[in-house]
């Protein structure tokens, strides 16, 4: 396929969106009745559901530690989810997701609260149009608070891209195809730290700088609909 | 002391509530000499202290507590007990002999204190008046919402008790034993038991409660 027009004179993006806009997002929590905690979030066409089980028994249980809860993580995207059938089973890709999105949850999860027991996170894509990483480590974010899993901070995530020579906030698929790069970045923003960061593709160190800031931007954003989203769910209950 | 929220309000995870380090209770944590929640759940003021009470989470045992579990498995100096689904707790009998003497197979459910809580896991007292159940009818509900089912010095599980006339043993790790005369007044209790632990944090629950109480109660079936 050729390569569309990402960026229009007037600075317009594909899907209508201005450089520095987020897509239409929609976080709720609690919505999985089986788990312990769970959310679904929505950014723009990416839509992801994540599911928090335990503190649980460790199976097997050689793998328990004594002084610490192990947190265990799988991204798995679902075979319907992008447009060529993806194939059941876990990929390269997938495996190593599910390891950036859980090295981001250790730090700020208290896991030595829980010795001897296994904190069981699933982060499934329903439908990926780029941003899925980001996407789902908010939600899985979201799905711990919502367990009651105490931590100290949430996580807020978003990519910024390089798309046409413009840096742009939350690419979506087709931007990330064809972009120059992509830089997926989750913050704690109460701890003010860095807890994921990617890139693909080349950025100088000032277009490095200003994506950051890009970033930092959309995350803020992106907390206060998380802070919304959990007092929401538990005024509705207020009000029954 | 200053503070960072109103009374009541909903905290979540990161959320700043107080300057002063020491003022740190259940459900928050302390960096850098500021109190910071942990917890999704409603920050109140109690004996100089914040604390979190979350809406939902784990039992974390201490001991002293009065909790229900189920035997899983015997061993030759003791029992092992489930007392949720992530925890299981010993019952450790110093005398190997005695151990016989408890009675208990696996599967039983048993009412024990806890003798201690910590890196070794959890113990149970065998000689603080373990108690075998040998009827009633097991609910399970969040161990957050114990405290809300027990009321103000007891109001709320003894207005229970009253008017449906079962008999109620709680465990502070969420399981509940419900024995009544009848299954009418057993249904009652354990409907109102589920209510309290769905609307804990509303207002102006015991007379709903109790209302729903009475139209089972004296309802046809």
């Amino acid at each position: 396929m050729e390569k569309p027009k990402l960026i229009s004179e007037d600075g317009v993006r594909v899907d209508g969106r201005r450089l520095d806009e987020l897509r239409p997002i929609k976080m709720e929590v609690g919505v999985l009745d089986k788990s312990d905690g769970s959310a679904y979030v929505e950014f723009g066409k990416t839509k992801v559901f994540a599911a928090v089980f335990g503190p649980r028994e460790v199976h097997p249980k050689h793998l328990a530690l004594p002084e610490r809860a192990i947190l265990n993580c799988r991204y798995h995207m679902t075979s319907f989810s992008v447009e060529d059938r993806k194939p059941l089973g876990m990929t390269r890709r997938e495996v190593e997701l599910s390891k950036v999105i859980r090295e981001a949850l250790e730090s700020i999860v208290f896991l030595e609260e829980f010795p001897r027991t296994s904190i069981d996170i699933y982060v499934e894509v329903i439908q990926a149009d780029g941003g899925t990483r980001t996407t789902g480590l908010t939600a899985a974010s979201l799905a711990l608070a919502d367990a009651g899993i105490p931590m100290a901070d949430m996580i807020a995530a978003v990519a910024v891209g390089k798309v046409e020579g413009h840096l742009v906030l939350d690419v979506c698929d087709i931007e990330d195809k064809y972009g120059e790069a992509d830089l997926p970045v989750a913050m704690a923003p109460r701890l003010n730290s860095i807890v994921l960061l990617q890139l693909n593709g080349r950025l100088s160190r000032e277009e490095f700088q200003k994506a950051m800031a890009l970033a930092r931007e959309g995350i803020s954003k992106i907390y206060q609909m998380q802070r919304e989203a959990l007092k929401r769910k538990y005024s509705s209950v207020e009000e029954g | 002391m200053p503070l960072y929220f109103s009374e009541r309000e909903v905290v979540i995870p990161g959320q700043l509530l107080s300057d002063n380090g020491k003022h740190g209770g259940e459900g928050t944590y302390v960096i850098g000499g500021k109190v910071y929640a942990a917890q999704v759940g409603i920050a109140v003021r109690k004996n100089n202290k914040v604390s979190v009470i979350a809406f939902k989470g784990v039992y974390k045992p201490q001991p002293g507590d009065r909790v229900i579990g189920i035997v899983t498995d015997v061993k030759p100096n003791g029992y092992e007990v489930m007392l949720s689904r992530h925890l299981s707790g010993n019952m450790r009998i110093p005398d190997r002999r005695e151990v016989k003497s408890f009675n208990l197979k696996v599967g039983d459910v048993i009412y024990a204190k806890i003798k201690e809580s910590g890196l070794r896991g959890v113990m149970l007292d065998p000689s603080d008046r373990v108690k075998k159940i040998e009827e009633g009818i097991l609910v399970s509900i969040h161990p957050a919402k114990v405290s809300r089912l027990i009321g103000r010095r007891g109001s709320m599980i003894n207005m229970i008790k009253r008017l449906t006339g079962c008999e109620i043993i709680m465990g502070r790790n969420g399981m509940i034993i419900v024995k009544g005369p009848n299954p009418k007044s057993e249904f009652a209790a354990i409907s109102a038991i589920k209510m309290v632990e769905s609307e804990a944090h509303t207002q102006g629950l015991t007379e709903r409660v109790e209302n729903m109480i009475k139209n089972i109660m004296e309802g046809e079936r």
